[in-house]
């Protein structure tokens, strides 16, 4: 009996000690806080490759390169490039979008009022306009004023994308005045792309105003000749140089690689699409061998048509190391998109004549980039260079898609104004597509009025 | 003193008895082999409701009729009839033995129970017929033989996992597998051995590292009134292993056992007419690639003139698999103590070349009496596993390429003469490359010690100490070479493990009887602890050749992570019987979870059971007709924290860069997580209702039961829920799911011949579970393959559209199907029901037993056929002439009459068209044995010897399927895999035999 008793104690006595044994949820792995470079220098890294470049897993900007025909995988029938999409294919674009990107931009730009550093503020304003510009592109009305507030709004509906372009503007607006507080505490290596150079984020934040301006030249209740005054104003304090380029710099180390690289791996299957290639070929333009390579089989240029049997990978063109190797940069904001926005302006307020030598200009920049000699360049631009009210809005375009090659920029800018001029691909399963569906996992979780959209409906900018 | 207790004795016997024509009173004592007696034994008269259990120094008395039989047992003892005949005191022996299993079941922490009086339904599976599966992992040994358990193989890979649901799955997202028990204490079954970013496919379930040798009986425990005991772990169910243990004053005897076995793959189907190429034109492969086999005929193709070979991929690659199984073992023990040892080791070569398990394992078990109180048991396991395999399914490996391979390209040479790979299409890897460039290794070693001690004070009342730990560490190791034709430039990945998880009981057991009551009470308490140690480093991009070694690699990164969690739970259990026809069973048990809030981390639950044996009230002439009916009831409730450590909060988590860690370019790099931490997550609850019928007619020679379930999930733990992403975070743990699973158990028993030389006993079982997700999250319908009002884990993906009004495709203007703008659900994994019939035929020394499974229903994606219709390598695909597909057509509501092009057709397949009904019927086992007769061996000191030759998987009908076999799921046990038929190691059918003898 003595040892029952003593065993009961034994019990209470484990009993008591319950709560402090159970007390070991203490994550070991993660941190509660961290500094604002460390947030900086992922979210560089993760706009270049998800934002821009469609990287696994997401494709979104890989699926405005087939709609666009500049890229073709060697695929049958139906698939994305022939129009044939499902809600699913963009899930992890709308992830990347919102809670790998902005979601983290506003968790710096808290962290920088929080800790007084008015520069990782501005950062994360432009970093946030050009997500959330690029998103309205996609999508058109997207969440942004309701969401971000974890079990605070589980189902955040979306703002119009006419408020989203105020939002852009806004934030790109504070970013400037906060720039403009020549702040000395900046970043440094963090900063992959302008290494804390708040001068090249200022210019930066004014491109972006002006492209985001000039997105809106058809929208209701918009003017173009307004629009474009305001792009030109903000153009003055934009981009100067290719040196202004907002690029991420890839070492092109192992798994350290160029996105462009993986998008065109040959897992992928995807080439160049031929209605690319060919209207480099039509325009006898010299940058097709710097931008393109030449077939494996044959030496030859040749891009893949959409729609048609499958080929043989080396019977195909692939970009050349510029824009696709392991350790190229990857353009996100070009200098050469400045200097064509300021064409395409100009031409609205001024007139062809006036918009001729920006336009001229700017070939001749983006040519210099790609190393094109300089009686290649002239040759190119006897025959390419001269601008009439009819041929004018036209080659401002074309040109543009080629200087802004594999940027999300062409779709809209095609959205826009028709150019570059494209034929539906072969068995489309509709017209070319004007956007990207909703996400599945968006229409499942918090299910809003604008996702029944479908492919060929246009954006509220993209008025007829 | 001994007067009172005669008549006490006697009044209780008078109490009991209903007397019969004459009766008389007979004494006497129950001891044991070595002569210590048995208190608490159990001597009945036949077939009689009379009975009394021995006192404290083994004696009893009891009234009986002339020509009684009395039946005496004991928990733990072979039972034993003795013929009343004229003597009036017996001395009864009863040794330790196999027989006593037969009886007692193992239930709920260890405790034996006589299975008559269990309230709940349980099935035990024989560590004979385990071995006799052939199978290095007792789980996929189990496919088929317990009613209300799912076991499904994955790939078949040797050491491939396998999955093991017990009255279907209740959790949305989190552990559905049952709990696995060694003598008492839980043993881990993780899926392991694969490393994020390496090799695709199936792990291995770490309860590969028992081997099925040192099993004495697995015991089933279903529903959640016999596992609530158990605690949060149980609740999905629990399988009671018991290993072999030596016995108190028993010889040595020494066993020797070896099996050789021989398997060959079970493929998938395959057109074997057409060659490479597209629209009837050839392709060589070399200077024109292409990845589809819609060329010419073979019959008539001519290459130069000269008639075409052809290659058959599959005999290129495959070889005959080799397993090689030995086991050697010694019992016995002395005048106070008991051993048993056994050593194995197991080397299966599998199908695929470089493919491999082997196994050394060691058991160990020792027990001893010290003085009359006190029993101890001390045991320890060790095993070393270690399996080499592939990357399969859709992935890099080399099945994904050699399954669809066109039967005119020559695999030889691997490479070109300018050392690149050698293939007939782009984008893969040459099948015979990978075997010498591609390689996951993951090894295990594996300690599962337990010590147990049972003090007995007093003959009523027993206090067991039970200490318990299984600690593994495992080192994986994934290499690839650079590969040109799929962009890769190489990576080394290295993996260590460290787990360890300790588990501590102390239970009071009371047992006592009161007049016609026996009454049985427990209380306890166990702690219980998991540690999880992950060190990874990761190489990528190959620098020197043929090394190894993560320093051959130009970017190196490395990461470590940490997991612990604890439990604390009390327990107690009361079972009272009455007149040995009555059982009322109640439980309740308070748990305590570390990783569920802090103000939430205890909850209470318990169960109430009852059963009434209502053959005991039966008037005798139909006794002989029942020999034994019974009735159950039971009601359970049970929480659960099946969830993760460290979801409460949301902290920053280390980023990665196309899969590698940072730092990326000398920069460091944190996110905030994109599960939102949910501070207030509590424990689920899953609650049971069950009843049952059990029954034995014509003297046990004719058996049944039948269960039926309720069982449903409330406040399901689902740890990452989809919420939208615009909340800025893509997931967060909730207390909000609910699953319901309603089946039907039943078991049958036969003996229908019976004599000296021969007998014939067959068992079938049959399960029927019909499950439904009720809900998810408020707002929420989906997750993945999970959706509100369907079953669980349906197939969900691109279809066709369909004719609303009679439910035929809808076909377009160009006589192709229409795809549907949308996804849905096409099929359903979850089979209607499932069968499995065991035979067992003695004639003399001769044994022949034989196993057929039978599962009707139950949709497999067969992701093999939805790529094969697209590279021209499918069966169906021999058929190539244009046709007409079956439908309505769009255009003017009428059938379908415009004619297709076969490759049109095939190449533009969706997904709902891999969907195949999986039925199948299984000849799963035949077993030969032949026992050698004693004489022949004559003077040599082998005391037994047996040879048995065996064959699995000999024969598979499944009518709708056109892969290998339908059982294959070729992603691994994990809850949103299954029912998955792709690219994997095709299982195989296979023959062995095997030479046993003692010594």
């Amino acid at each position: 009996m003595r040892k029952i008793i003593f065993l009961f104690i034994a019990l209470a006595t484990v009993t008591g000690g319950c709560k402090k044994y159970l007390d070991v949820n203490k994550d070991p792995n993660n941190t509660l806080d961290v500094q604002e470079d460390l947030i900086l220098a992922p979210l560089e890294t993760d706009v270049s490759d998800f934002i821009h470049a469609g990287f696994s897993p997401g494709q979104g900007p890989i699926i405005l390169q087939y709609f666009g025909q500049v890229i073709a995988p060697n695929q049958l029938n139906p698939g994305l490039w022939s129009y044939q999409m499902f809600n699913t294919d963009v899930n992890g674009d709308w992830d990347n979008f919102y809670v790998v990107c902005l979601n983290n931009m506003k968790i710096l730009h808290d962290k920088g009022v929080k800790d007084n550093k008015p520069n990782y503020t501005a950062i994360a304003d432009i970093l946030s306009a050009f997500t959330l510009g690029t998103a309205t592109d996609f999508w058109g009305d997207v969440p942004y004023s309701q969401g971000f507030k974890g079990s605070g709004n589980f189902t955040p509906a979306y703002d119009k994308q006419e408020d989203i372009y105020k939002t852009v503007q806004d934030l790109l607006n504070e970013a400037i005045g906060l720039i403009g507080q020549n702040d000395p505490i900046k970043p440094s290596g963090a900063d992959y792309i302008y290494q804390g150079g708040m001068g090249q984020w200022l210019k930066l934040a004014y491109t972006l105003k002006a492209r985001y301006f000039m997105h809106l030249t058809k929208a209701p209740g918009h003017t173009a000749s307004v629009q474009a005054d305001s792009a030109l104003a903000a153009l003055a304090n934009g981009m100067q140089a290719d040196g202004d380029d907002f690029k991420f710099p890839y070492a092109g180390s192992a798994g350290g690689e160029d996105p462009w690289y993986y998008a065109f791996g040959q897992v992928s299957t995807a080439v160049l699409c031929s209605t690319f290639i060919d209207s480099l070929q039509a325009r006898n333009d010299p940058r097709l061998s710097k931008m393109a390579k030449p077939t494996v089989s044959g030496g030859i240029y040749k891009g893949r048509t959409i729609g048609t049997t499958l080929g043989s990978l080396d019977d195909y063109s692939y970009p050349t190391d510029y824009y696709a190797g392991a350790d190229a940069y990857n353009y996100i904001v070009n200098y050469s998109e400045a200097q064509f926005l300021a064409a395409e302006a100009t031409l609205i307020r001024s007139g062809a004549a006036a918009a001729e030598p920006i336009y001229q200009a700017a070939i001749a920049n983006h040519m210099k980039k790609l190393g094109v000699g300089q009686t290649d360049i002239d040759a190119y631009i006897a025959t390419r260079g001269t601008l009439s009210a009819g041929n004018a809005l036209q080659r401002i375009m074309e040109e543009k898609s080629i200087a802004n090659f594999l940027n999300e920029e062409n779709f809209t800018d095609w959205r826009r104004t028709g150019f570059p001029s494209l034929t539906k691909v072969q068995g489309g399963l509709s017209d070319i597509p004007r956007r990207l569906l909703y996400p599945e996992s968006e229409i499942l979780t918090n299910p809003q009025p604008q996702q029944a959209a479908v492919l060929t409906d246009r954006v509220w900018w993209d008025a007829q | 003193m001994r007067k009172v207790k005669l008549l006490l004795l006697s009044m209780l016997v008078f109490c009991c008895a209903h007397v019969m024509g004459q009766s008389r009173t007979i004494t006497g004592k129950v001891v044991d082999s070595a002569g210590h007696p048995l208190p608490g034994a159990s001597v009945r008269v036949k077939s009689t409701s009379k009975g009394v259990s021995t006192s404290s120094d083994g004696s009893f008395s009891l009234s009986v009729y002339n020509g009684a039989v009395l039946s005496i047992s004991a928990v733990g003892y072979a039972a034993q009839e003795i013929s009343v005949g004229s003597k009036d005191f017996f001395e009864i022996r009863l040794s330790a033995g196999a027989r006593a299993l037969e009886e007692v079941v193992v239930t709920a922490l260890g405790v034996k129970r006589e299975k008559r009086n269990l309230t709940f339904s349980s099935q035990e599976v024989k560590g004979d017929e385990l071995v006799r599966a052939k199978e290095p992992s007792i789980v996929n040994a189990m496919a088929g033989k317990v009613s209300g358990v799912q076991i499904t193989s994955s790939s078949g890979t040797p050491g491939a996992s396998s999955r093991i649901v017990i009255r279907g799955n209740s959790s949305p997202t989190s552990e559905n597998q049952a709990l696995f028990v060694v003598d008492g204490v839980p043993i881990n079954n993780d899926e392991t051995g694969n490393i994020s970013g390496g090799a695709n496919g199936a792990g291995v379930s770490r309860i590969v590292d028992i081997d099925p040798a040192i099993i004495e009986n697995v015991n089933v425990l279903k529903g959640a009134a016999a596992t609530a005991l158990y605690g949060s772990a149980g609740a999905r169910g629990v399988v009671i292993i018991t290993t072999k243990a030596g016995g108190i004053d028993r010889k040595p005897v020494i066993s020797l056992s070896s099996d050789l076995s021989f398997e060959n793959p079970i493929f998938p189907k395959r057109q074997w007419k057409y060659g490479q190429g597209t629209g009837g034109v050839f392709y060589d492969g070399g200077t024109k690639k292409t990845s589809m086999s819609w060329g010419p005929l073979m019959d008539t193709l001519k290459i130069n003139g000269v008639k075409a070979p052809t290659y058959d991929p599959y005999s290129s690659f495959f070889r005959t698999g080799l397993t090689t199984n030995s086991t050697a073992s010694i019992s016995g023990g002395g005048n106070n103590s008991g051993y048993y040892m056994s050593y194995s080791y197991l080397d299966q070569k599998g199908i695929v070349p470089k493919n491999e398990l082997t196994r050394h394992s060691l058991f160990f078990k020792y027990n001893a009496r010290v003085g009359q109180k006190l029993n101890t048991i001390f045991q320890i396991g060790y095993s070393n596993s270690v399996q080499d395999r592939l990357p399969e399914g859709q992935s890099n490996g080399p099945l994904f390429v050699l399954l669809v391979q066109p039967i005119s390209w020559n695999p030889y040479p691997i490479l070109n003469p300018d050392g690149s790979q050698r293939l007939y299409r782009f984008s893969r890897n040459p099948p015979l490359w990978d075997l010498d460039n591609v390689k996951n290794v993951s090894q295990v070693n594996r300690f599962i010690p337990v010590f147990t001690a049972n003090y007995t004070p007093t003959s009523w009342l027993t206090v067991t100490e039970r200490v318990g730990a299984d600690i593994y560490i495992e080192q994986d190791k994934y290499t690839e070479s650079p590969s040109p034709a799929i962009s890769l430039k190489g990576q080394i990945l290295d993996q260590n493990i460290n787990f360890r998880q300790f588990n501590h009981d102390l239970i009071i057991s009371a047992v006592k009887d009161f007049g016609k009551f026996h009454v049985n009470l427990l209380a306890g308490n166990n702690l219980f602890s998991t540690y999880n140690q992950y060190v990874n480093i990761k190489g990528v991009g190959i620098t020197v050749d043929n090394f190894n070694n993560v320093s051959a690699t130009s970017t190196i990164s490395a990461t470590e992570a940490h997991y612990q969690t604890r439990k604390v739970g009390f327990y107690s259990q009361a079972n009272i019987e009455y007149n040995r026809c009555l059982v009322l069973s109640l439980t309740g048990r308070y748990d305590g979870s570390s990783v569920l809030a802090s103000n939430k981390q205890f909850y209470p639950y318990g169960s109430a059971a009852a059963s009434f044996i209502f053959s005991e009230l039966l008037p005798d002439q139909l006794r002989s007709a029942i020999s034994f009916a019974k009735v159950r009831f039971s009601y359970a409730t049970v929480g659960n924290d099946v969830i993760g450590a460290y979801s409460l909060q949301t902290p920053f988590v280390n980023q990665y860069r196309n899969g590698n860690p940072y730092p990326f370019q000398g920069q460091s790099g944190f996110l905030l997580s994109n599960i939102l931490g949910n501070p207030t997550l509590q424990n689920e609850r899953l609650n049971e209702m069950e009843g049952g019928l059990e029954a034995k007619f014509l003297d046990n020679r004719i058996g049944f039961e039948g269960s039926y379930f309720y069982r449903k999930t409330n406040h399901g733990i689902i740890p990452g829920v989809s919420i939208s992403s615009a909340t800025g975070y893509n997931g967060t743990a909730v207390n909000t799911a609910s699953i319901q699973n309603k089946g039907i158990e039943l078991l049958f028993t036969a003996t229908p011949v019976k004599t000296r030389d021969i007998s014939w006993d067959i068992t079938i079982n049959w399960t029927r579970i019909r499950n439904k997700v009720l809900a998810l999250y408020p707002g929420l319908n989906q997750l993945g393959r999970v959706i509100v009002g369907q079953p669980f884990n349906v197939f969900y993906g691109p279809r066709y559209q369909r004719d609303s009004a009679t439910g035929q495709l809808l076909i377009g203007a160009n006589g192709m199907p229409l795809v549907a703008s949308d996804q849905g659900v096409v099929g359903d994994p979850n089979p209607d029901w499932l069968a499995g019939v065991t035979n067992n035929i003695r004639y003399k020394r001769l044994s022949l037993s034989f196993f057929f499974d039978y599962k009707k229903g139950g949709d497999v994606a067969n992701e093999v056929e939805g790529l094969a219709f697209f590279y021209g390598t499918a069966k169906v695909t021999e058929n190539r002439q244009p046709f007409v597909v079956k439908g309505i057509s769009e255009v003017d509501g009428k059938p379908n009459k415009v004619v297709v092009n076969a490759q049109a057709y095939y190449t533009t397949r969706q997904y709902e068209s891999s969907i195949q009904d999986g039925t199948y019927l299984k000849l799963r086992n035949v077993t030969l044995t032949y026992d050698i007769q004693p004489s022949l061996l004559g003077k040599t000191p082998i005391k037994a010897a047996s040879l048995a030759v065996s064959g699995r998987n000999l024969w598979i009908y499944a009518p709708h399927f056109t892969g290998g076999d339908p059982e294959a799921g070729s992603y691994g046990s994990g809850n949103g895999v299954q029912g998955i038929y792709s690219f994997s190691t095709p299982t195989s059918r296979s023959f062995n035999v095997t030479l046993r003898c003692s010594f």
